[in-house]
């Protein structure tokens, strides 16, 4: 690859962005950036939420307009604003989501960006599957078009999104590729076919402007690397002149030393409130763990860890492959969140307008509908002692506004949507709380108030549990860690160890015990 | 706190045009008609008679609007209230059954049905929707299978006829069935833990699920209640009319436009009995007038079917104002629309409005 970087230094830039700036109302997003990518070269594009990445992608793929600042692809000036123009210039984008039709072919898939070749209206479907073919080939796949997109791995639909967006175009070669985190939702296994279908792409003489987090993997495929912090640019260089200790300092401006005193606790009494045996269910492989009455076990790990459908498969809420759940000492059965319930636990889901709340209910309603028993009369349910109980846990919780109530949840903000649903789960005074995702999406005042009543929870007996991305969150309430990595749990971490560094050092894998 | 504009407070000078404008709408009907055809429409007979005459679709309209609050179609009932009619009349006159037999057997049979819809919906995951159509047609192939294709002649005992249009205060006691079967159900949706598993289940029935609510068992039990529900008002309507034999197709449409009408009443947004009460009359008055008025026969189909396009459009275009609202906030203070076919934000498929905080954005 050097060789052809070499070969290719006369040639303009695939990508070559100076001083580029963005304001959002009185917020700078990107401030000053420069970058420039050579023709097969690949770029890693690092930065933590909100350090500016996504508003530079959408600049250069026409969806924002840049305050300050130019942008080249190949040596031509890109007009922002327009999808369209940034398309003719050669810049290719694939986002994390791909968009493809799943039930719908490779070759339809294909097709619906690049056209469907036709005569007189009527499909031409010999050449509509040479052009599909020959998009998949030129990125070095050779599939049966026609099979749906569905059954392909996730890697090869990663492929296929590539392909369409590299297709074939006389009217504009491609030059410039830029990938938002391709690897995010791909299993482990499958990483290393995607990085290979990269770099064939890159030794064509395209740019790869390549967005990941996995700093591994963005060691082992990008030349070049360049760090985004607060909208600034605080980092260039070649990938092979910094380790992975010295990334994760430049990225997080070395945060990681500070320490939140996380809440040591001693002498738990009772034994196991929960036990979970050999648990499979999706990309959790095999999962064992005990929690204590009063304990908060925090658990972490990378999306595609099998974290995500931890808590979710404990409490019955996705299919339990295999395994054991044994809450207070009774077996619970996989997939009836009603038995769940009644042996006393209770499960906050990640996404509360998918899965949470019902928004078009009142809060009262969401409120008391994990228990009517409360209020039932002899012929009816009492109304008022509902809102009695809705009422109290809007004190509790700091709920906003109180008149709202009877309103529908979807009026109500996030972080007052999400205090309704820790009411409705505390109401009940679960011997088990599963919280998946408990502070996602809510402002700063509701998280502090939900981390108090976590431990205020558990103070009381409770047996928790907490899956949650935000490791400075874990870190905070976690009396222990439980780190999950490739389906099972690899790490155990208490007291001193329970630090940023530790737990996304575990996270991300062995390499980085070695700096 | 964000938009959502928790303090969305109405106006206190509010005459509830959104919530009563059916009452509206029925005084609206009552006064031009009346000062229309005052000799005609004005008079106690009319009232009677829309009452009487709506009783059954009153009744099939909580027929259809107890499986809808939870998010599930029943089509079947428009079948089930037909070949109950026909099956009553046909045990007595046919099979010389007794009367309270044969009504039991029918009332019996639109349970079983019931039970079907609940068992396709639930068990083997068809879309309701599918399901209870296909259960219709089947439901009319049996029904001609039982009758040969034969009208049966109508019980003569007086009984019979009596059972739906016994005299009541000037009103058939037909009135006071639909009244009681108003009201149980009422009581059932606003005043039960049952209702409040059927809206939630309506609602998101995922959160219901995970919320501990038994999905499927209260999907199932609100097919079979509608079930039954319309083999009742099948029954009635035998003893009202007589065992016609394609009657229960053409009442289907206005049960649907009733529930669907009612919903934008009172609790808008809300499958719910009384808007379903108010709405069934509302059509009633202004077929009614305006049959007095021009005496054509299609005006009746024309009216119900208008009014369902209208509620069902209103009701949506409430709901189509929210996403339109999120769309908005996509670029914030980029000041213009994206143009078309750009590439829109990933739509982060777990939480559209989340920052997306997965742990390796935390890095």
């Amino acid at each position: 690859m050097t060789e052809q970087v070499a070969a290719d230094m006369a040639a303009p830039a695939s990508l070559s962005v100076t001083n580029m700036s963005k304001s959002f109302g009185g917020t700078v997003a990107l401030s000053g950036v420069d970058l420039s990518i050579a023709p097969g070269q690949i770029h890693a594009l690092l930065g933590e939420n909100g350090s500016g990445k996504s508003t530079l992608i959408k600049i250069l793929s026409g969806y924002h307009l840049p305050d300050a600042g130019e942008a080249f692809i190949a040596g031509s000036r890109l007009s922002f604003g327009s999808a369209e123009g940034s398309y003719r210039l050669g810049c290719r984008v694939v986002h994390q989501d791909l968009g493809l039709v799943d039930s719908s072919s490779i070759l339809d898939n294909i097709s619906f960006t690049a056209g469907f070749p036709t005569r007189l209206g009527t499909l031409r479907r010999r050449e509509g599957r040479r052009l599909a073919e020959a998009a998949l080939a030129r990125i070095g796949l050779h599939l049966d078009v026609r099979q749906p997109v569905a059954d392909l791995s996730q890697a090869l639909k990663t492929g296929v999104a590539l392909a369409r967006a590299l297709r074939e175009d006389a009217k504009s070669p491609p030059q410039l590729l830029i990938l938002d985190e391709p690897t995010a939702t791909l299993p482990h296994d499958e990483v290393d076919q995607l990085l290979g279908i990269v770099r064939d792409i890159a030794q064509r003489g395209v740019g790869v402007l390549y967005v990941s987090h996995r700093l591994a993997e963005v060691r082992r495929l990008a030349d070049e690397v360049t760090v985004l912090r607060d909208g600034h640019r605080v980092a260039t260089g070649p990938v092979a002149s910094l380790t992975e200790k010295a990334l994760v300092d430049v990225l997080t401006d070395g945060k990681l030393g500070e320490e939140i005193a996380p809440p040591v606790r001693s002498g738990l009494a009772g034994g196991g409130m929960l036990t979970v045996k050999h648990l499979a269910s999706g990309a959790l492989d095999d999962f064992s763990a005990e929690v204590s009455a009063g304990e908060v076990v925090g658990i972490a790990g990378l999306t595609g860890s099998g974290r995500e459908v931890l808590l979710a498969s404990i409490f019955g809420a996705v299919h339990r492959e295999d395994g054991e759940v044994i809450a207070d000492g009774q077996p619970v059965r996989p997939s009836r969140p009603d038995l769940s319930i009644a042996a006393g636990m209770a499960y906050l889901p990640p996404d509360r307008k998918v899965h949470g709340g019902i928004m078009n209910l009142s809060a009262r309603d969401n409120i008391s509908i994990s228990g009517l028993d409360p209020f039932r009369r002899v012929l009816h349910l009492d109304r008022r002692a509902e809102t009695a109980e809705a009422r109290r846990w809007f004190d509790l919780l700091g709920i906003r506004p109180v008149s709202g109530i009877g309103q529908s949840l979807e009026r109500f903000s996030g972080g007052n949507q999400q205090k309704v649903l820790f009411a409705k789960w505390l109401r009940r005074g679960p011997k088990i709380l599963l919280l998946d995702e408990p502070t996602q999406g809510v402002d700063i005042a509701a998280k502090a108030e939900l981390h108090h009543q976590i431990a205020k929870t558990a103070s009381e007996g409770t047996a928790v549990m907490v899956s949650s991305a935000d490791i400075e969150e874990l870190t905070a309430i976690s009396h222990r860690i439980l780190i999950i990595r490739a389906g099972r749990v690899v790490a155990s971490l208490t007291g001193e160890q329970v630090t940023i560094g530790d737990v996304l050092r575990q996270t991300i894998g062995g390499e980085l015990e070695a700096s | 706190m964000t938009r959502a504009g928790v303090t969305r407070v109405k106006p206190h000078l509010n005459l509830g045009l959104d919530r009563f404008s059916g009452l509206y709408l029925w005084a609206l009907f009552i006064i031009v008609f009346g000062i229309w055809t005052p000799r005609l429409f004005l008079s106690i007979a009319t009232v009677h008679s829309i009452a009487s005459e709506q009783a059954v679709t009153g009744m099939l309209g909580i027929a259809v609007l107890i499986p809808l609050t939870s998010g599930t179609f029943d089509l079947s009932v428009g079948a089930t209230v037909n070949f109950s009619a026909v099956l009553a009349a046909s045990l007595q006159v046919d099979q010389h059954l007794g009367m309270w037999p044969a009504i039991l057997a029918a009332i019996a049979s639109a349970i079983v049905v019931g039970a079907v819809n609940g068992f396709l919906v639930v068990v083997l995951k068809i879309n309701s929707f599918i399901a209870t159509l296909g259960m219709a047609t089947v439901i009319t192939a049996v029904q001609q299978i039982v009758t040969n294709e034969a009208q049966p002649p109508p019980p003569t005992s007086p009984t019979w006829t009596a059972l739906s249009q016994h005299d009541v205060g000037g009103f058939q006691v037909i009135v006071l069935y639909m009244l009681v079967i108003v009201i149980l159900a009422w009581w059932l949706l606003d005043h039960t833990p049952v209702g409040r598993y059927l809206y939630a289940i309506g609602g998101n029935s995922e959160a219901a699920r995970l919320s501990g609510v038994r999905v499927g068992k209260w999907r199932w039990i609100s097919l079979i209640l509608s079930g039954g529900i319309s083999g009742i008002a099948g029954v009635l309507y035998s003893s009202q009319n007589g065992p016609a034999l394609t009657f229960g197709s053409a009442l289907l449409l206005p049960a649907f436009a009733a529930a669907f009408l009612g919903s934008t009443q009172l609790f808008p947004g809300r499958f719910n009995v009384w808007g379903l009460f108010i709405a069934v009359f509302v059509l009633a008055t202004g077929v009614q007038g305006l049959q007095f008025v021009t005496g054509v026969q299609w005006l009746s189909d024309m009216f119900n079917g208008v009014a369902l396009l209208a509620a069902v459009g209103f009701a949506a275009s409430r709901q189509g104002a929210r996403p339109r609202r999120r769309k908005r906030e996509v670029a914030p203070g980029s000041g213009q629309e994206p143009a078309r076919g750009e590439p829109q934000d990933p739509p982060s498929p777990q939480n559209p409005d989340s920052a997306g905080t997965t742990i390796p954005e935390m890095l």
